[in-house]
């Protein structure tokens, strides 16, 4: 990494240097164009819009300081439900996604016959259409007629109306969207466990360690950053979900599977209400920063080995 | 040298944080969206003497001389996707463009489940649409932005196009004093799809032998639709559009509870209509069709009437087409009576002019010249018009080659003309979605239809007029 230097050294001390810097500059000056106009740009004038009651439909446009900040945290009931619905998504669906991406990365790195056939079963459902997949397992959970209750029928269970109860609704969709996402943290694990230096693994064996305590103190130690780059990543995705619920449950029944993303597409794009709707995406954007940064902050106690 | 590797991670932590929040904030969602009914994207089959009546189409000249030397080219937002539709409002296009070399007009499709949104992102945004059509359940909302122009001066004072012929009562919701603010292309009632195949089957009179008999109420068709159900296993109702568990909830209880006396809410959109007598009854009859008779599609079941799934729908004439291709016999006829009475349904699409255009003029020009008498006529084969003379005229009942001529004599025509709109209101989406959750929760065997009522009431009063 190089060190870091102060602002006026920026562009170097002697002609030749800032020239040099000059080239660089110019070499990512197209990429950061980029990201001042279509990421920077976007993100600061939601922070604006959250200050402001804004309407998609109507010409004017009032500041209104922290208002719609007020009105989410003091008069909005909705909020809240979203809130917790967002939570127990989350907390659904990462562990979830987290222990089987990592039991399946386990299972697949095994060197048996026919194993590229598994790894490459469980990568399917990541490349297919997220439309297609929720809308498949929207057929699948049918209430009468869906696939699942009629299996169940035959071995004498009456299933429930899977999606439009609301506790079974949260459960589908977040089964579905970790079946879903699954395959690509998966790969992630098994291209790390590929890279685990053999020797650790071979003096264990000669210290007499068994399956399980090679698993404990050497695989799972030395996965660590990797474990926590796929938390990571998928705690961002749980936040940001979107097309699976949308598909599957519209939010619904009665609400149950609201989470902040669509709550924010519905105020902003069903209501109209930019700027209420902006106050909302600051909230999610604090959250998960917030989330990453902690994360982040606890990455010492768990990573060994990084430098 | 410590400290910058340390706070590196922080600073790559918050911009990864940026990246991907911004994603998820910044951008609308863009994703695919599964196919849903409208009431105006159905195929339709052309008799080849309406194809000819597309070829002469005329431009009536235009009183407000256009600009010749200036190109102008307009954008007219449209849900239909159907390519005869497209062909017949580019015949329009092109007509316009032979008195009018300068102007071109181009039909852009949205569809229908995305079209508030992206409308209304439209009109925000730096390239604004300059007219569109407007279905009922928008109007109010974007009329009270002031979203549409006024087009009385031009279509008022020109005697060829004849304001007068324009029906009155259906131009209600665009009525503002003297300003007109869009002309309604399409006034197209509710009817009930019914299939033959499984009343015969289940061995119970056809609905056009229950309307002859004077039996065809909503409460006879609960009967048939049990026997049905009983003798057959298919389904004997589905609602309208397959949409009460979704986004046709409003559309489905304006059937019901008008037909029994109630309502959603009152005209003036003030009183929640939805706890009176009259409109729990007809949403307990709906109720008992799911969940004590079994006959009606219940939630959650992914079944169609088109694909043979139920065997009575109410929907549009337009989604006649549909059935073009059906393995199955079919009828269509009136919704049937309740206990107050036969109450027709009906949904009303518009073509208005956006104030945000920057061709007021010519747009305005246009929308004139696409609702004149002849085009109307030429509309009427898909779209029900509000002209008396189309409405009255012979061809009309001819128009559509699925539907016979009596058929549309004895239902579609009074249907039209007895009917009442939808329920309109200024917060319709919200009121829609408030209530919602609360049919949702009631949609469970053992639910209290007259609580969950009073509660759907509960929810509406902070969105109601004051």
């Amino acid at each position: 990494m190089a060190p870091a230097k102060p602002i006026s050294h920026f562009f170097g001390k002697t002609p030749l240097a800032r020239r040099d810097a000059l080239y660089g500059y110019l070499f990512i000056l197209p990429q950061m164009l980029g990201f001042f106009a279509f990421v920077l740009g976007p993100l600061l004038a939601v922070f604006v819009f959250s200050t402001q009651n804004r309407s998609l439909l109507q010409p004017g446009i009032t500041f209104v300081g922290l208002a719609n900040y007020e009105r989410l945290l003091t008069k909005d009931p909705l909020f809240w439900q979203v809130m917790g619905n967002t939570l127990v998504f989350a907390g659904g669906l990462v562990p979830l996604n987290v222990v089987l991406a990592l039991v399946l990365a386990l299972v697949v790195s095994q060197k048996l016959r026919g194993i590229v056939f598994f790894r490459t079963l469980y990568f399917v459902p990541v490349v297919t259409s997220a439309v297609a997949w929720a809308i498949v397992w929207r057929f699948l959970l049918q209430g009468e007629r869906g696939t699942i209750n009629q299996i169940l029928t035959m071995i004498g269970i009456e299933g429930p109306n899977w999606l439009r109860d609301p506790g079974w609704a949260m459960f589908w969709v977040i089964l579905t969207r970790t079946l879903k996402g699954v395959g690509i943290n998966m790969i992630i694990f098994l291209a790390a466990i590929m890279d685990l230096p053999g020797e650790l693994f071979d003096a264990a064996s000669v210290d007499g360690a068994n399956g399980w305590q090679r698993l404990r103190h050497i695989t799972l130690p030395l996965l660590a950053p990797t474990t926590l780059l796929v938390t990571l990543l998928v705690m961002i995705g749980s936040l940001k979900v979107f097309d699976t619920v949308f598909l599957m449950t519209a939010g619904g029944p009665a609400n149950a599977t609201l989470v902040l993303v669509n709550y924010i597409y519905m105020v902003g794009f069903q209501f109209f209400e930019s700027g209420y709707a902006s106050a909302l995406s600051v909230v999610l954007f604090l959250i998960t920063l917030g989330l990453t940064l902690l994360q982040w902050g606890m990455r010492r106690r768990f990573s060994y080995n990084e430098q | 040298m410590k400290s910058a590797i340390h706070r590196m991670p922080v600073l790559a932590t918050v911009v990864i944080t940026l990246i991907l929040v911004i994603t998820a904030c910044a951008a609308p969602p863009v994703i695919e969206k599964p196919v849903i009914q409208t009431q105006v994207v159905e195929k339709q089959v052309m008799v080849t003497q309406v194809v000819e009546k597309q070829v002469v189409v005329t431009a009536t000249p235009a009183p407000v001389p256009t600009k010749a030397a200036q190109p102008v080219n307009l954008r007219f937002t449209i849900w239909s996707s159907n390519e005869k539709h497209l062909a017949m409002l580019n015949g329009f296009a092109a007509a316009y463009k032979a008195t009018h070399p300068n102007v071109t007009v181009q039909f852009d499709t949205i569809p229908f489940a995305d079209y508030a949104t992206k409308l209304a992102v439209q009109l925000a945004g730096s390239n604004p649409p300059d007219a569109g059509w407007m279905p009922e359940s928008l109007a109010v909302p974007f009329l009270e932005a002031g979203a549409m122009n006024d087009l009385g001066p031009r279509v008022k004072n020109d005697a060829q196009y004849d304001f007068a012929d324009l029906s009155k009562p259906a131009m209600s919701l665009y009525l503002k004093g003297d300003a007109v603010m869009g002309i309604p292309f399409s006034t197209s009632p509710h009817f009930m799809y019914y299939n033959i195949d499984l009343f015969t089957k289940a061995g119970i009179d056809t609905p056009d032998k229950m309307y002859a008999n004077k039996q065809w109420t909503w409460d006879n068709l609960a009967k048939a639709a049990k026997t049905i159900k009983d003798k057959t296993g298919v389904f004997g109702f589905q609602s309208v559009s397959a949409g009460i568990y979704k986004e046709y909830l409003t559309q489905s209880l304006a059937e019901f509870t008008r037909a029994w006396g109630g309502d959603i809410w009152d005209a003036e959109g003030k009183t929640c209509l939805l706890s009176k007598p009259e409109s729990v009854a007809s949403v307990q009859w709906y109720y008992d069709m799911v969940f004590k008779d079994k006959s009606a599609v219940p939630p959650g079941e992914e079944v169609d009437f088109f694909s043979g799934g139920a065997a009575l729908r109410p929907g549009y004439l337009s989604e006649v087409s549909r059935l073009e291709k059906a393995t199955f016999k079919w009828g269509v006829i009136r919704l049937p009576e309740g206990p107050a009475g036969w109450s027709s349904v009906i949904g009303q699409s518009s073509i208005v002019a956006f104030k945000a255009s920057r061709n007021q003029e010519t747009v305005i020009d246009f929308i004139a010249f696409m609702t004149n008498k002849e085009n109307s006529k030429t509309m009427a084969q898909f779209f029900p018009s509000i002209r008396k003379s189309v409405l009255e005229s012979p061809d009309f009942l001819k128009a559509n080659p699925l539907v016979p001529a009596d058929m549309m004599k004895d239902h579609v025509v009074p249907s039209i003309a007895n009917g009442r709109l939808l329920p309109t209101h200024t917060n319709f989406e919200k009121i829609r979605l408030a209530i919602t959750p609360i049919f949702d929760a009631m949609w469970k065997p053992n639910a209290n239809v007259q609580t969950s009522m009073d509660k759907a009431c509960e929810a509406m009063k902070p969105l109601l007029n004051k």
